[in-house]
């Protein structure tokens, strides 16, 4: 370590590697869901049927990419205000305190770092709000994903029992109404979210590279080894 | 349905699960029900001189394919098979229900699709024997007559009738439009004075139960469906366009051995006919699979019956047996003849299912509302801005950004 700075701890090893799960989730279900909502490629025509199984791949990597995501949503939503290490609600919750730095960073970012009135050692309302955002977004691709699958399941058997359906049910079928009441409109607005999340991501990767370019307190480490490095005051 | 109302019945939408295994007792009790009822309908005066035996002997049907008929409506049902014989002694007493068939705003396509086939099934038959107390199309009296046979036929089976309704409801700036008869009656008012005084109203096509091709934008009558105007009243929805006659038929039969209407799922369907979905039972399921798909019409895949899922076949977006039961007595379906499924039993199918692309491919209205734009055009304008967008911020920050210094 540079003399004159000191480490800071950021993220956990459980944080770290559900990152990545999700960033491999993300890439596996944009690139199947793309192909589920209209096939890109042509499959092999002289192979016979049984050895290309194309569209029932795509759908299996797609489902499980999916309900990876699922569990990792519901761990990380019991994290926002059960984490032993930074409880991302108190950085969400609208305090003056948490006001006062969200603009601030937001003021950083605009004023290309030229006005840096904030403590960037630690988690930040602005970041905090971003991945909010994007932890909504996951939630809706979750409720009207499985609004999608349970279609499948008309017989309301499923190979884990029929709870299964039921519950699916019970905690999707709003996304019906809500989308506009058709099953078309859950599926055009799944797909249309994809588009939100991806823009997401643009953005997520070139403010973490930014601000390790401009803040030089090595942030893109973070997502790596769990630290950055502050100077010390 | 308003939206409000959709939101309202959030929680409360049904799966569409049928339990065929209900128990003795029950199926006992059920039984009982039935026999009480058909006796009941024995008892009153047949309406029409005609009776199913009549018409089988008329096209050259033997009691052998009556009984076929009445097993497969058996278990559409999802009745045990010891129930045959009552659906055939129901399918007997079917002229002793009284029918009043209104035509509201449609191209009567379900009463042709029933009426024109030139081998009549025996589904047909029975919609044939049916105490059908008026209909527009078929009848032979018009004008005055025509209504004062209404407002008998009304009166005298008061609160035993079976209106069934084909065609949607105007309630917009254009209701003034379609009126009936002398009185200059509206469409809405016609509805309700009829479905007033009735057992049970059936909404038979997707014009009379979600409002379909007339309620397609821009809807310039302001076209509704059935339930969205009647309240109140027992309503079945038997959506498709053309409804399938079996459907019809086999909600009808259910009617007559009960005096209830069927299980219906959250559009008011009967889960009979509504619980599958056509992709599930589709005979090209096996092609989506594998992934092997029709790219244009007439292609090799075409020729090799592959799945029509890139032609904008919508099967995995719509409940209906259409897979299963077929049309013209099985002999075809949209998707056996080469052409994707377009939605016809599904809500705002018009404008939200019967494009023929797939979805990711669709013109729909951007969210801005205004400009039509596929899901992917709109979808890589916003990547193309956000990337505009990092591309300024990145090159400004490079210009004139104040890196820290180590």
């Amino acid at each position: 370590m540079k003399p004159g700075y000191k480490k800071v701890k950021r993220m956990t090893a459980f944080m770290r590697i559900n990152h990545w799960v999700v960033a491999i989730c993300m890439v596996a279900a944009v690139v199947t869901g793309l192909y589920i909502g209209h096939p890109y490629y042509q499959t092999l025509i002289a192979e016979p049927a049984v050895d290309k199984y194309v569209m029932a791949w795509n759908r299996w990597v797609h489902l499980m990419a999916a309900i990876i995501f699922d569990v990792s949503s519901i761990i990380i939503a019991y994290l926002y205000f059960f984490s032993r290490f930074e409880k991302p609600i108190l950085k969400i919750l609208p305090t003056p305190k948490n006001v006062v730095e969200f603009f601030m960073v937001f003021l950083n970012l605009i004023t290309f770092n030229r006005v840096k009135k904030f403590d960037s050692s630690h988690a930040d309302s602005f970041n905090t709000v971003y991945f909010l955002i994007f932890h909504l977004l996951l939630a809706w691709m979750l409720f009207s994903g499985l609004q999608l699958y349970v279609h499948g399941l008309e017989s309301g058997h499923s190979s884990i029992g029929d709870w299964w359906p039921a519950v699916l049910h019970l905690a999707t079928d709003w996304t019906v109404p809500f989308t506009g009441g058709t099953y078309m409109d859950v599926r055009y607005w799944h797909h249309m979210s994809m588009y939100f999340i991806i823009v997401w991501v643009m953005f997520h990767i070139y403010y973490q590279v930014w601000r390790t370019i401009y803040w030089q307190e090595g942030d893109i480490a973070i997502v790596f080894g769990g630290s950055k490095f502050v100077k010390k005051d | 349905m308003d939206r409000r109302d959709a939101l309202a019945k959030m929680f409360s939408a049904k799966g569409v699960r049928v339990n065929t295994n209900r128990g003795e007792a029950y199926y006992e009790k059920l039984r009982e029900t039935m026999e009480k009822r058909l006796n009941e309908l024995r008892q009153t005066p047949a309406a029409t001189k005609m009776d199913i035996h009549k018409a089988l002997d008329a096209e050259g049907l033997s009691r052998r394919d009556f009984m076929k008929w009445a097993s497969a409506i058996t278990a559409m049902l999802m009745l045990p098979a010891s129930f045959t014989p009552l659906v055939a002694e129901a399918a007997e007493l079917m002229n002793r229900v009284p029918v009043i068939w209104i035509e509201l705003q449609d191209c009567a396509g379900n009463s042709e699709a029933i009426l024109r086939s030139d081998s009549p099934t025996i589904d047909e038959l029975i919609l044939e024997t049916i105490d059908l107390e008026f209909n527009e199309t078929l009848m032979a009296a018009a004008g005055h007559q025509a209504e004062a046979h209404l407002d008998e036929a009304m009166e005298t089976f008061k609160g035993k009738y079976i209106c069934v309704v084909e065609g949607s409801v105007p309630i917009g700036a254009g209701k003034e439009w379609c009126t009936i008869g002398a009185k200059a009656e509206t469409f809405e008012e016609h509805l309700l004075r009829v479905a007033g005084n009735s057992a049970a109203v059936v909404a038979v096509g997707t014009c009379a139960t979600f409002g379909g091709v007339p309620a397609a934008s821009p809807n310039p009558t302001g076209a509704v469906g059935v339930q969205d105007i009647v309240k109140g009243k027992p309503i079945i929805n038997i959506p498709a366009c053309p409804a399938n006659p079996a459907n019809i038929t086999g909600t009808i039969i259910h009617f007559v051995l009960t005096g209830q209407i069927p299980e219906l799922d959250h559009l008011n369907r009967p889960k009979f006919a509504f619980g599958y979905r056509i992709h599930d039972n589709c005979e090209r399921r096996a092609h989506f699979d594998a992934g092997e798909f029709v790219e244009e019409w007439g292609d090799e895949g075409a020729q090799n019956n592959w799945c029509l899922y890139k032609m904008g076949c919508k099967g995995p977006m719509t409940f209906n047996n259409c897979s299963i039961v077929r049309y013209n007595s099985g002999t075809n379906w949209p998707i056996g003849a080469g052409h994707g499924c377009i939605g016809c039993s599904e809500p705002q199918f018009w404008d939200k299912y019967a494009y023929e692309r797939p979805m990711a491919d669709a013109n729909i209205k951007a969210p801005t509302g205004g400009v039509e734009k596929s899901v992917d055009e709109f979808g890589l304008g916003l990547l193309t801005a956000a990337g505009v967008g990092i591309a300024i911020h990145a090159a400004v920050s490079v210009a004139a950004g104040k890196k820290d210094e180590e």
